[in-house]
């Protein structure tokens, strides 16, 4: 006994949980509170004035409208496909189609804008199709179905994934009962999925709406003209060109209120746990639907096949272009496309890694912390990236930092500190479920047998963790590698980044290399997240969470 | 110890190892400019080649996402910052930038200039310049609108894809050029155009790629110059100007030296070597704009099948920095109403 006390585990303390993740959503806290302050100080024109003018007004209901849309769409959509591939636990491509899910997140909007524009603008491909058949499209792109098609392009995969995950972890058991009493498909949705779902959908509905809420190049793009303006492209406006640093600071309040007082609502509900997927399916465990046969199996083929259709036709269409250049260029090694691709790794990888430390260190912060308000500053904290534009947070990050130290040789460091920042609300996502996963008894008997510390991290969370650690870092380095916004602000554009190339070439008519680029950026995220999800799926470590 | 007289003594020759130390540590000219300029492709590359091989220094471009942002950086760093000169603002944001006070006097006299307008500017050198024009697509529009009156007047399935004046230089030219030809009645006439409006991009290049090249409406809002790159580079004669009746809007991209520069010397030289061939031969084909000096021979062919305004339109700068919140804001409540 007297040695067990003396010689407790390596890093054992409580203080090792503690301290580091209150540091950090300290440091978290201080830095968006700095921004938003930093442009308040060289704020100099009447904010009164600036809240009533009807401009402002009116952009502010129009983010909230398109928002609003834009989450009923997605989930409406969503809602019909997940229950769909759970019925059909395995068909050729399933898993494809999962990656693909995962990935829609993480396509830089610049990309998947030019793949929409191909697919469904007024000569794309559909029009084309239609043109064939003696129809006409029968919709004008741009507007609010342009900005909405996007959204749904991006956030109802995000969405159905998170579905897919939730419906698959019903107990088997409930699933046998229902298939014995032979439910029909209404009767499983009222007994079996609505229960399950109704807990993630607050959350979800949340998530989806902040991306929207704060969506920027496809709202600029597909928006059609100032009529579509919402606040993050307000914010940017301000900054960028009008050097407005009031309106800027007012309109990121207001976005901060909004976003901010809903996710504050769902934290009170306590709703918002595991929301990204873990990539932990289940295959073939599962009992037979008996809404999965007949007709309905025909529907439910046909709703998958389109949804599929719906999102990889648009990354077809990338490819279709830029491939033939890729491999005429590719040989070459001067090509500005490596050095780009290197630089862009440089500040990706480290930003996903410190996103994960960063989030596994709130995450036992929280865990460690009794209910209050340190806790509840340290879970909102995470989410702050997600609902504070980054070049707010950027720019007051440079006032702040500028006059100090001088911006060159800091610049991509503090790129890829902002980064990591930025992917913190999706990492947290992935890892606060599996961190939480151990129930309170094994944790009781591992406090008995003193595996505790680094003996506890090491022998019950990691094997936990190891599968989902690998997606957060998916996640955290395709976020930064298709970032243009703050590299924008802090990078030097003679050695570019990948999407800082992108918009180099496209600003000089260099519309094939652009495409060869875009192409290649797409490739390069969809390696990240196969060579990843199968490090994490390396046989051995990773039993425990699905066996 | 030394006394004062030793010490005066040495004062020339540690001066002497100074000046000999910089002479030998080669001085570094910082130049924020935008991609367009200093990327691989544009004129950038060529030019710094040129001029370190006659200065004995290193030029170093410091490249900002926009003419907009050079002109933030330079604000928001002050007198703090590390550029000797910018390259790449515009006559749309040289009052502001001018109003800072963070720029020099160039105190040169500039070479003979072959611009369409009168050059008298104490701050600002011209490097290049060019019209904004409507590029239309041949293969979908075989008579285009011959002036603005006609487009605004134009059925409304005629398409086109403008910029916004707030984020983009070739926007903020068509507002004034819509400004210049129609005076009061321009929201009204915003109003008319509205509804040939496909859509109206952040950017230049996100309305030129993802759209227009994409085919999706037949016309776009860029420069009178935009075909020379096609015809010269991608070989096509596809992409052609309209050339309007009124007139057309004139941008002139312009450089000076930052005041808080200790390379004030350097960067005037540089400005000194921006007038001279050596400088504008690059500006044609890799800037895609007209040179800001007469070529002669050296400019390529195919700028002579580009079409000739028939007035070139702009407005005092005065009047842009009195009044351009205003017409912006005029242009916000037209658009939006």
């Amino acid at each position: 006994m007297h040695a067990a006390t003396h010689n407790s585990p390596p890093l054992a303390h409580r203080n090792w949980q503690l301290a580091p993740g209150l540091v950090f959503s300290g440091l978290i806290l201080l830095l968006t509170g700095g921004g938003l302050l930093a442009l308040f100080l060289r704020a100099d024109s009447d904010l009164a004035a600036l809240w009533q003018s009807a401009y402002l007004q009116g952009v502010i209901r129009f983010t909230v409208w398109q928002a609003t849309l834009s989450v009923l769409g997605s989930l409406l959509i969503a809602i019909p496909v997940a229950r769909a591939l759970v019925r059909h636990p395995s068909f050729p491509g399933r898993s494809g189609l999962l990656r693909l899910m995962e990935m829609s997140l993480v396509m830089p909007s610049i990309v998947a804008v030019s793949g929409l524009v191909a697919v469904y603008g007024r000569n794309g491909w559909l029009a084309e199709l239609l043109q064939w058949a003696g129809a006409e499209l029968p919709w004008n792109l741009y507007g609010l179905t342009g900005i909405l098609l996007a959204h749904i392009f991006f956030n109802a995969p995000l969405a159905a994934r998170i579905m897919v995950q939730t419906l698959e972890r019903v107990p088997a058991n409930q699933r046998r009962v229902a298939s014995q009493l032979g439910l029909g498909s209404w009767q499983l949705w009222r007994v079996l999925d609505w229960p399950a779902l109704r807990p993630v959908l607050p959350g979800l509905a949340a998530l989806v709406f902040s991306l929207c809420f704060t969506s920027f190049a496809i709202v600029v793009t597909l928006g059609g003209g100032p009529g579509a303006t919402t606040i993050e492209v307000a914010i940017y406006q301000a900054l960028r060109f009008e050097f407005d640093f009031n309106r800027a600071a007012l309109l990121a309040c207001v976005q901060l209120l909004i976003c901010g007082g809903l996710w504050w609502l769902v934290f009170r509900q306590n709703r918002h746990q595991a929301m990204l997927p873990d990539q932990s399916l289940s295959v073939g465990a599962h009992a037979r639907r008996p809404d999965s046969t007949g007709w309905r199996r025909s529907a439910d083929q046909a709703l998958i096949g389109l949804f599929a259709l719906f999102l990889a036709l648009p990354v077809l269409a990338i490819a279709w272009r830029g491939i033939p250049w890729l491999a005429g260029e590719l040989v070459d090694s001067e090509l500005a496309l490596w050095g780009a691709t290197l630089r862009s790794l440089a500040i990706a990888l480290p930003a996903g890694m410190l996103a994960v430390v960063l989030t596994l260190a709130l995450l036992a912060a929280t865990n460690a912390l009794k209910p209050g308000l340190p806790r509840s500053l340290a879970s909102v904290s995470g989410y702050l990236p997600l609902i504070v534009p980054p070049i707010v947070l950027g720019t007051g990050l440079f006032l702040l930092i500028q006059p100090r130290l001088g911006i060159q040789d800091y610049g991509l460091a503090v790129v890829a500190l902002i980064n990591s920042l930025m992917a913190l609300p999706f990492t947290l996502q992935v890892l606060r479920g599996p961190f939480q996963a151990n129930s309170g008894s094994t944790l009781r008997i591992a406090d008995q047998l003193d595996i505790r510390g680094w003996y506890r991290w090491r022998w019950l969370q990691w094997p936990r963790l190891k599968r989902p650690v690998t997606l957060a870092l998916g996640y955290g380095t395709t976020l930064s590698l298709g970032d243009f916004g703050v590299i924008a602000l802090f990078g030097s554009p003679a050695q570019p980044t990948l999407p800082m190339l992108l918009h180099q070439q496209l600003g000089s008519y260099q519309i094939a290399p652009a495409t060869g680029t875009a192409c290649w950026l797409l490739g390069l995220i969809t390696a990240i997240f196969v060579l990843l999800s199968r490090l994490g799926r390396t046989p051995g470590t990773s039993g425990v969470n699905h066996a | 110890m030394m006394n004062v007289r030793q010490m005066l003594r040495t004062a020339p020759i540690l001066l002497g190892l100074l000046a000999v130390h910089q002479a030998y540590a080669e001085p570094v000219l910082t130049v924020y400019t935008h991609p367009s300029f200093a990327a691989e492709w544009g004129p950038g590359p060529a030019i710094k080649e040129a001029f370190e091989e006659r200065c004995n220094c290193q030029l170093r471009f410091t490249v900002l996402d926009s003419g907009g942002a050079i002109l933030q950086r330079l604000r928001l760093e002050g007198a703090g910052t590390s550029a000797d000169l910018v390259l790449g603002l515009d006559t749309s944001t040289m009052e502001t930038a001018r109003a800072t006070g963070l720029l020099a006097q160039h105190e040169l006299s500039l070479p003979e200039l072959s611009l369409p307008v009168d050059w008298q500017d104490p701050v600002f050198v011209p490097y290049d310049w060019g019209y904004f024009a409507f590029v239309y697509d041949t293969e979908q529009i075989d008579n285009p609108p011959e002036s603005l009156e006609a487009l605004v007047n134009a059925p409304d399935d005629l398409k086109i894809i403008i910029q916004d004046p707030r984020t983009s230089t070739p926007g903020l030219g068509l507002l004034l050029w819509m400004k210049h030809v129609f005076g009061d009645q321009a929201d009204e006439r915003w109003q008319q155009l509205q509804g040939k409006i496909l859509t109206t991009t952040q950017s230049w290049s996100d309305g030129y790629f993802s759209l227009f090249m994409n085919g999706e409406a037949p016309m776009i809002l860029s420069y009178s110059t935009s075909p020379a790159y096609h015809m010269a580079v991608d070989k096509t004669d596809r992409y052609q100007a309209a050339p309007f009746e009124e007139g057309h809007y004139l941008q002139v991209e312009v450089a000076a030296v930052v005041n808080s520069s200790d390379q004030k010397a350097l960067a005037r030289a540089f400005l000194d070597f921006m007038l001279t061939p050596n400088f504008q031969r690059h500006i044609p084909l890799k800037n895609v704009m007209y040179p800001a000096i007469d070529l002669g021979d050296e400019l390529p062919d195919v700028f002579d099948r580009l079409i000739e305004p028939s007035r070139a339109l702009m407005f005092p700068p005065e009047a842009l920095r009195d009044h351009r919140q205003d017409w912006v804001n005029e242009w916000l409540d037209a658009m939006t109403r």
